[in-house]
């Protein structure tokens, strides 16, 4: 009783102490800054769109066409980000939390689509599903001539959703794992059936892990363009693209702005989905929740994740090889040539990116998690912005931007890694925001009465307790700059070549069979790193 | 502990990837590398490098090259050496087929060295307007796929002179009126059909009659995001008007018609089977009959109107470059009749210069009867975008 007292005691002071004190000023200042640099360049956007008269801006933003864009757009996000979250929280929970055969296996499969770019991920769903694709083709013969096609709403919701959702899978992961399994078993002590135990405890616990992750896939789903389009689905981004296509940036630009506040949104909506979460974190720590045992929803469960690596990563590898096998000596690519330089080039920037991001994310995650008032999430908000932003839009701010005050910078790899960082940052911010949440802040304190520099005693506390949400984060971006297209193409120095710049240049010149090497090799390249990081994660 | 794990991670993780890395690298390049044989000819003298490389090296090998006349035309070997180094922005993804031709230049130039920038075309447009708006475009020269681009460029003054000996070589039509631009190979508009479902006498011959062709109900395919499709909208706009150009893609979508994301992907449809016919560059044909040798695949011409359009890969130089001779030697070099022939063979383009044929049965370019018009004016994509989308295509 005396105890229990003393604890809550403990942890009231140190709510309001730490809520209080001035290293959050200092901290806020910080994430202010780095959120504002990040979000200079859409200036751009704005700069842009003061060209075009009103007149003929509110008629091409009330035309039929971009009414009926906005909704296909709104439908799309909606579908992905809901089917996401019913792939990636079961898969979550499986990998981390039962005794699933083989779960290093499954871990490793269900994160691994992600490296997957999804525009691959897109040929690869209409050579395998499409009319004459392999299907039709092993189908034919039992005299089934017609497929239900693979083409509009259905077919990017599958194909978008089968290459984000680990987003969902690794945050809520994430934050299961960083999370205390002995408050589950409390509850199953006090009655509570499994679910009812998974619905009032855990699921409370991993919410923040889950919305951070379905966050990133609405907001990515928003700024694809490859896909949709080859899904033949029209969305907004190819509006846009073609009005850059057209070399119309003003038009463009009023466009890109509609499509950021289709993307706040989206934040608004997830706030208020995360109003609650204050309470989120309880005593938490490093003890793991016991294992459910699955019994005989094992061979069900083993189905799940077989089938959902069977159509992310067989299906996609399976097709690049037939690419491989398929392509013939039309004519020659000499010109072609593979450098080893180019996936140096790749790994180098991608390292940089996540280095830079997983520094950045730090005090934004720490202000917007343990912030007191309404402003503190402001500069972890703000970072999504970028995240919104389709890669040509960036691109073509940052070369605009770029000329203009900084032509040092210009097609530098600095100015290249910014790029990574203004897009891919909210990665690194939102896992380390979740793992963060669940720290109880009655720890720091406990600290700090020790002795400790508030500083130490982040670093010898904190930090470790969320060292897998960093490392998830860093993982993220490492993954995703790896794979990034647009912004690489228009920012990059001259003459320097990356994995998917080659890619790119390959596939878009036909030679499919020579864009089928690197591309197995950047998915096998960035499943060692998931590996790594995935490791690293159970063992801290 | 935790440091000691990462670290020890860490250090299998390069291990790893380094291995795996090099194995497929090393996969890689023997397997990109193949194709013109030889990286010697770096050697040797200064002179008339051509001794290094023979007209076979720039031509293509397979069965649409067989029996091919020499061409004719000025030889590199009457050009001056190409020495000193050169930024070129190329456009498109054929742009790589390009690369090929300027390794074979730096090949025979050892004192020569491309620094070269590869985006879609009219990315590339938009960055080197850009550039010069901002002050000067580190490229000296821009080699486009499409004409619309070239002429975007040029007409927001960005562009510098061309020499009078590369503008001399190539049809009038094929260059810009001003001078700011030239043609350095030919992409004629056509229709690739499926040879199993269709024979060539079921395709009309004018473009406004593919509406009421019976034979291609529901069964067609076009890729109108893609930049050459909407050159030939353009170039329709352009001879019939707005308002027929509506109407004729509003019919075209009630005849039933499939969108692709490109013309390779429409023509690899049509060879599946999967469309009959669809709306392509030519070469996009020859390029699939010549990487599946059975593939059920023909082209066709229609002719006199846009279907008939011939647009064309080009080169400019750009403004405020500080390299002028050599990109107008290097203008040049692309003009020569080994280039020319490279055009033909290896990217199955038109070749600019009289002296050199188009590939296997092609017709030649001057029986092709292509619309009378200014391809500069193909710089008005906007106006096309708008109709698409106003028509409900994009």
């Amino acid at each position: 009783m005396g105890t229990k007292d003393r604890y809550e005691r403990l942890r009231e002071q140190a709510t309001t102490s730490e809520r209080d004190s001035s290293p959050h000023t200092l901290l806020a200042v910080v994430s202010l800054a780095i959120s504002l640099l990040l979000l200079a360049p859409l200036i751009w956007v704005f700069l842009r769109a003061g060209e075009i008269e009103f007149a003929r801006a509110v008629e091409l933003l009330t035309s039929d066409t971009t009414v009926s864009v906005t909704l296909n757009t709104l439908a799309l996000v909606t579908g992905v980000t809901v089917a996401s979250i019913l792939i990636g929280v079961p898969l979550a929970i499986l990998t981390a939390q039962t005794d699933l055969p083989f779960k290093r296996f499954w871990t490793i499969t269900s994160a691994l689509p992600l490296v997957v770019p999804s525009y691959i991920g897109a040929f690869a769903f209409v050579s395998a599903f499409g009319p004459r694709g392999v299907l039709a083709d092993l189908l034919s013969p039992l005299g089934i001539e017609q497929i239900p096609t693979i083409y509009g709403l259905h077919g990017a919701i599958l194909v978008l959703t089968l290459f984000t959702y680990p987003y969902v899978f690794l945050t809520t992961r994430a934050s299961l794992l960083s999370f205390d399994g002995t408050v589950v078993e409390a509850a199953r002590t006090l009655n509570h059936t499994r679910w009812e135990a998974f619905r009032r405890v855990t699921l409370p616990q991993i919410a923040p892990g889950i919305a951070a992750g379905a966050l990133l896939v609405a907001l990515y789903t928003l700024s694809d363009f490859g896909t949709p389009a080859i899904m033949q689905y029209d969305v907004f981004t190819r509006m846009i693209y073609n009005e850059f296509g057209a070399r119309r940036l003003d038009y463009a630009s009023v466009l890109s702005m509609l499509l950021l506040v289709m993307a706040l949104g989206i934040l608004a909506v997830e706030s208020r989905l995360n109003a609650g979460r204050d309470g989120a974190y309880v005593s938490s720590g490093s003890r793991r929740p016991g294992l459910i045992r699955l019994g005989y929803w094992k061979g069900p469960a083993l189905l799940f994740c077989g089938a959902i690596a069977s159509l992310c990563l067989v299906l996609p590898v399976g097709i690049l090889l037939q690419w491989l096998l398929r392509s013939g000596t039309g004519y020659s690519g000499g010109g072609f040539t593979f450098d080893a330089a180019y996936a140096w080039n790749s790994v180098g920037l991608a390292a940089a990116a996540a280095a830079i991001c997983v520094v950045a994310a730090l005090p934004i995650a720490y202000l917007s998690a343990r912030g007191s008032s309404g402003f503190s999430s402001l500069p972890e908000r703000a970072t999504y912005v970028g995240y919104a932003v389709p890669g040509v839009v960036l691109g073509l701010a940052l070369v605009y931007l770029g000329l203009r005050y900084v032509p040092f910078l210009y097609q530098s790899v600095i100015l290249l890694v910014f790029a990574y960082v203004i897009r891919f940052l909210p990665q690194a911010v939102g896992t380390t925001e979740s793992s963060i949440l669940q720290v109880d802040p009655s720890y720091i304190e406990a600290a700090r009465s020790l002795g400790y520099h508030p500083l130490s005693a982040f670093r010898k506390v904190v930090l470790p307790l969320v060292a897998p949400g960093i490392a998830a984060g860093a993982a993220l971006v490492f993954l995703t700059t790896m794979k990034e297209l647009p912004a690489t193409l228009m920012l990059r120095p001259t003459g320097f070549e990356t994995f998917v710049t080659y890619i790119w240049l390959v596939q878009g010149a036909g030679y499919y069979g020579q864009a089928a090497v690197p591309a197995l090799v950047l998915v096998g390249l960035s499943g060692l790193s998931m590996l790594v990081i995935l490791r690293r994660e159970d063992t801290s | 502990m935790t440091g000691r794990n990462s670290t020890q991670s860490r250090r299998r993780f390069l291990a790893l990837s380094g291995t795996t890395a090099t194995a497929a690298i090393a996969g890689c390049s023997g397997i990109l590398g193949g194709g013109d044989g030889g990286d010697g000819g770096s050697d040797g003298g200064t002179g008339s490098g051509t001794g290094q490389l023979s007209l076979s090296d720039f031509r293509g090998s397979g069965p649409l090259v067989a029996q091919r006349d020499a061409p004719g035309g000025t030889s590199i070997e009457e050009l001056p050496d190409l020495s000193g180094e050169l930024t070129l922005y190329l456009g498109g993804g054929e742009g790589g087929l390009y690369l090929d031709l300027i390794e074979l230049f730096e090949q025979l130039y050892p004192d020569f060295s491309a620094n070269h920038r590869l985006e879609a075309s009219s990315d590339l447009a938009n960055t080197i307007i850009e550039e010069n708006e901002a002050g000067a475009s580190p490229a000296d020269v821009f080699m486009s796929i499409d004409a619309g681009s070239l002429g975007a460029v040029a007409n927001a003054g960005a562009t510098a002179s061309l020499p009078e000996e590369a503008l001399s070589t190539v049809p009038d039509a094929y260059q810009d009126s001003e001078g700011r631009w030239v043609g350095i190979a030919g992409r004629a508009r056509a229709i690739p059909y499926n040879t199993n479902q269709i024979s060539e006498s079921d395709i009309p011959s004018t473009v406004q009659e593919f509406p009421e062709a019976a034979a291609l109900e529901n069964s067609m395919g076009w890729a109108p995001s893609y930049g050459a499709f909407q050159s030939f909208v353009t170039a329709m706009r352009l001879i019939r008007g707005d308002d027929e150009t509506r109407a004729w893609l509003q019919a075209m979508q009630d005849h039933g018609i499939s969108t692709y994301a490109d013309e390779f992907r429409v023509s690899n449809a049509c060879a599946d089977g999967e469309l009959t016919a669809g709306f392509a560059n030519h070469y996009y044909t020859l390029r699939v009959q010549s990487a599946r040798e059975s593939a059920p695949i023909g082209l066709a011409f229609t002719e006199g109107d846009a279907g008939a359009l011939v647009n064309v890969s080009g080169l400019e130089i750009i403004n405020g470059t500080d390299n002028a001779d050599l990109a107008a030697n290097f203008v040049r070099h692309v003009l020569s009749a080994e280039a020319q022939e490279f055009f033909a063979t290896r990217t199955f383009a038109y070749p600019m210069i009289p002296g050199v044929a188009p590939v296997g049965d092609l017709p030649r370019i001057d029986d092709l009867n292509p619309p009378d018009i200014n391809l500069t004016e193909l710089a008005d994509v906007a106006g096309t975008v708008d109709l698409l989308r106003d028509a409900g295509v994009l």
